[in-house]
């Protein structure tokens, strides 16, 4: 393996500094001088027409400079990362209740809140569908004229059903998961100018400046070279600003009025109008022989998509491809709905619907092992997968495969060794304690038939540093600082040398979406693609100051060097002068397309995946039987993320992916009853706090390296928030002899769990 | 044509990091409104507005509170402390040290809160237990780092004013 400087070191973040001065400005801390504020009227029906909308009160309010409606919107009225569904501003209907109606520009925040008042909409409710299985039936009120199926997705290989006679052991469980919200601790929030040429700038965070740019251009019907996005910072997002938010009505606004314009939504417009985690009842069965392998898996899966697309399609394709776990599964019958309902729109969010299939698979595996006394994590490392394996989809695994690698230090892992002594200590005796295991594995990048593509700029400054350019956004992961590692160790420079461009349509070319685990891997091929050319233009440059010819030039350390007379070298720093006197400039690119697996389902897009992330997470839990709560002891993670850039930066994400995914387990859900939004805020949406999570999480970074990856990274933001679930409510189980099919394992249902079963 | 009735300003005089301030506030303002948008203390964010989250605590009199839930005209006397007076000497307040250090943050949204309610225990708790570390920051909810590397940061600054001392 290629030595390096930087990756592989706990390297401090870049933008740390910042961040604790309080001086790095996110997009809700910036203003500009003559704005205006914006706010957007959302829909008090979650289904009905629009029979009227009146906006004259409105704009004579004192301080209102304009009043939008759909009328307003020059382009394409939609927006949508896989299909434009959903309206910028509805005209004729809404379909829930975070349709934006009208936007409103005015001198303040409070005048423009007062004018959505006054702003006088008539409605005529239609009959609604909250219920995903109702919406599949004829019967049901019709969300789009399209019909309330929006993708449909079934795999067959094998015969399950021969395998179910022959099985030892067969579980048949319905199980379901909630809406959660990703909850980012900024809510919406963004500015945006406009120039005399109606070039527009918008400062919003995302996670894909590029499509923001695509979607605003075909709203505003203008060309997207006109159009600048800003996406980082951002204060958090997990998918949940990755399609857009309020980048058309900052356009609109600015259009509009020629004034800048600034909009910051509240928490509670922030939790009706914006995406979730996608609801599934997952109905499966499963069949294994005596040996505890896995025979056959069937499942059906419905997945609520809310009121508009977004990326549901994708999420029941990926929730497919994982609803078998990270196991060797011959015989499958898979099939997935991704259904509309009145309900908020659910969209990507970390993990893409393997949360929701892992949390499925991993507690019909213990059921398994329960069944044939076999060990938890025994059965886990009987079916894991190994490279060349045939997955579930039928593709081969022709990638890097951790997982053994994962489960062989779980098991090694002090938890586990000592899991008996800690089960045998709780801390009171109404209490019991259990122990949990689950594994995942989570596909990188956009999978087959998707284009998935990432590009870097770097450039020799005139001070002899670098300036390198990646457009996936900071969104708090981290991307930014294991760019500046990886940049210094493909460019050979001290990580102080390198000046960081990001998530900027104006001045980094597109390198994707920081989605998906893939930012790592894709801007990271880019960078070395781009170190490489830029090595190139370095050593002319360099044999010309030499005197050398231009293939007797090495790249050293900040330096190039005679390969032929070694005392012969020339700083970065020299050369950089030296093109600067010339008046020219040495700027490179990288442009890198992901290699995709082989096979090809016909009809799909999305899946297969060729690389895949692994991960292994137990959980210690302690289960109050008086009155049902859990809480997680301790926990151990354990990701192959291939590679890992910045270990300390690994721990994060693995630490803040466990307590996400023991939310998810636990705690978390955005209540709808017939379409409005119960759970409005953080009084009511339980999110864990500092005296929730567990008391020890001991990550243990299992590195599987892989061949393609840039110093052999992958990508781990995503898996490292999925197993933990199961985990916990496999632990569950251990603790309290109650299976956990619905999550979250709230208290009371713990509590109504463990009464039933005395009763039977 | 809706009337819409003056509002109530009135001129209030507190203290921000150790600075005279005078601020002219209206009756529906909120200490966090006059941090951010009267003075440019935008390190003080909001997250819900609710109290919920943490994401504005910053200390009145010595005390963390929510600038989201303190209407202006109580601030009026009181000696106000945000992140931005942590490292008014030029210098990382060994709390941001620590922060930095154990790379307790990701997105940051929260990182000025938690670092004004963790200034707060360490000042009247100089050794605190993890528990008490926990609890200190319990009203700040973290979305990205899952606590353990704050709480870790917390202690080792702790241990680090200790010697200071």
């Amino acid at each position: 393996m290629t030595k390096t400087k930087w990756v592989g070191m706990d390297v401090t973040r870049i933008d740390a500094k910042d961040k604790v001065r309080g001086a790095l400005k996110y997009m809700s801390d910036l203003s500009l001088p003559n704005m205006i504020h914006g706010a957007v009227l959302r829909s008090k029906h979650p289904h009905a027409l629009i029979k009227k909308i009146d906006t004259k009160r409105a704009k004579e309010l004192d301080g209102v400079v304009t009043v939008l409606t759909h009328e307003d919107v020059p382009g394409l009225n939609g927006f949508g990362i896989a299909i434009p569904d959903q309206p910028v501003l509805c005209g004729d209907k809404v379909r829930y209740m975070g349709d934006a109606v009208a936007l409103v520009g005015a001198e303040s925040k409070e005048t423009a809140e007062r004018a959505l008042e006054l702003i006088e909409v008539e409605y005529e409710p239609l009959p609604l569908v909250s219920d995903p299985e109702q919406a599949m039936l004829e019967s049901s009120p019709l969300v789009h004229e399209t019909g309330n199926i929006h993708n449909h997705v079934k795999i067959e290989r094998g015969d399950v059903e021969a395998a179910f006679k022959e099985a030892h052991v067969v579980v048949e469980n319905t199980y379901s998961t909630p809406r959660q919200m990703h909850a980012f601790l900024e809510p919406e929030s963004g500015v945006a100018t406009i120039d005399e040429d109606k070039n527009i700038t918008i400062w919003c965070g995302g996670q894909h400046p590029y499509r923001d740019q695509l979607q605003v251009a075909r709203a505003l019907g203008m060309n997207p070279r006109k159009i600048r996005i800003v996406n980082t910072p951002a204060g958090g997002a997990f998918g949940g600003k990755d399609e857009i938010t309020l980048q058309i009505y900052l356009a609109l606004l600015v259009l509009h009025t020629g004034r800048p314009a600034k909009i910051v939504i509240s928490r509670e417009e922030s939790v009706v109008a914006g995406m979730k985690r996608h609801p599934m009842k997952i109905y499966m069965k499963t069949a294994a022989s005596a040996d505890g392998t896995i025979l056959a898996n069937q499942a059906r899966v419905v997945s609520d998509t809310g009121a508009y697309a977004s990326l549901g399609g994708p999420v029941i394709g990926f929730a497919i491809e994982h609803s078998c776990g990270a196991y060797r599964v011959e015989n499958v019958d898979l099939e997935g709905f991704c259904v509309y309902t009145n309900n908020c729109v659910a969209g990507a969010f970390r993990g893409f619907g393997a949360n929701q299939v892992t949390f499925a698979v991993e507690t019909q595996l213990d059921m398994i092992a329960e069944k044939l006394g076999m060990g938890k994590l025994d059965i886990r490392k009987k079916n894991a997968l190994r490279k060349g394996d045939i997955a579930a989809l039928g593709h081969k695994m022709e990638a890097s495969v951790g997982l053994m690698r994962t489960l062989e230090a779980a098991e090694n892992s002090r938890l586990w060794q000592i899991r008996e002594e800690l089960k045998a200590k709780p801390s009171a005796p109404h209490k019991k304690r259990g122990i949990g295991i689950a594994c995942a594995f989570q596909g990188c990048g956009l999978g087959k038939g998707l284009p998935d593509y990432g590009a870097a700029t770097i450039e020799l400054l005139p001070n002899g540093q670098f300036a390198i350019g990646i457009s996936c956004p900071e969104i708090g992961q981290g991307n930014t600082t294991a760019f500046v590692q990886i940049a210094a160790d493909y460019i050979k420079c001290s990580i102080d040398d390198i000046v960081m461009l990001s998530g900027d349509t104006g001045h980094t070319l597109d390198s994707g979406t920081s989605t998906a685990s893939r930012s790592i891997y894709t801007g990271g091929n880019a960078l070395k693609l781009a170190a490489e050319n830029l090595h190139d233009a370095i050593s002319t440059v360099a044999a010309e100051i030499l005197s050398v010819p231009g293939n007797d030039i090495d790249i050293r350390y900040e330096s190039a060097v005679s390969k032929s007379c070694p005392e012969k070298t020339v700083s970065f720093k020299t050369i950089a002068e030296f093109v600067k006197k010339k008046g020219k400039t040495i700027k490179s690119e990288g442009h890198f397309l992901w290699p995709v697996s082989e096979t090809e389902l016909e009809g799909y897009v999305g899946i297969p995946h060729l690389l895949y992330s692994y991960i292994t997470q137990i959980a210690l839990v302690e289960v109050n039987t008086l009155t049902g709560e859990t809480e997680v002891v301790e926990a151990v993670s354990v990701p192959d993320p291939g590679k890992a850039i910045n270990p300390q930066g690994v721990e994060g994400q693995s630490e803040g992916g466990v307590v996400m995914g023991m939310g998810y387990a636990l705690t978390e859900d955005t209540i709808i009853e017939e379409g409005i939004t119960l759970t409005r805020n953080f009084s009511t949406y339980i999110l864990p706090t500092s005296l929730d999570m567990p008391h020890k999480i001991d990550t243990i970074i299992a590195e599987e390296l892989e061949p393609s990856g840039p110093f052999g990274a992958k990508g781990i933001g995503e898996a490292v928030c999925v197993p933990i679930s199961p985990a916990i409510t496999n632990a569950i189980y251990d603790a309290v002899g109650v299976w956990m099919k619905q999550i979250p394992a709230t208290a009371e249902r713990v509590y109504t769990a463990l009464k039933n079963k005395e009763v039977s | 044509m809706k009337k819409v009735e003056p509002e109530h300003k009135k001129l209030i005089t507190f203290t921000v990091n150790g600075d005279d301030v005078e601020v002219e506030i209206s009756s529906s303002d909120r200490l966090i409104d006059v941090l951010r948008n009267k003075l440019e203390l935008t390190g003080t964010k909001e997250g819900c507005g609710i109290g919920e989250c943490g994401a504005c605590t910053v200390l009145m009199d010595g005390k963390p509170v929510n600038s989201c839930l303190v209407p202006a005209f109580q601030v009026e006397g009181s000696e106000i402390e945000t992140v931005e007076g942590l490292d008014k000497s030029g210098k990382l307040h060994p709390l941001q040290e620590a922060f930095v250090e154990h790379t307790a943050i990701q997105c940051g949204f929260c990182t000025p809160g938690m670092l004004m309610s963790a200034l707060a225990l360490l000042r009247e708790n100089p050794k605190p237990t993890r528990e008490e570390v926990a609890r200190a920051i319990s009203g700040n909810l973290c979305r990205c780092t899952g606590y353990q590397q704050i709480i870790e940061a917390i202690e080792d600054a702790a241990t680090k004013l200790k010697a200071l001392e």
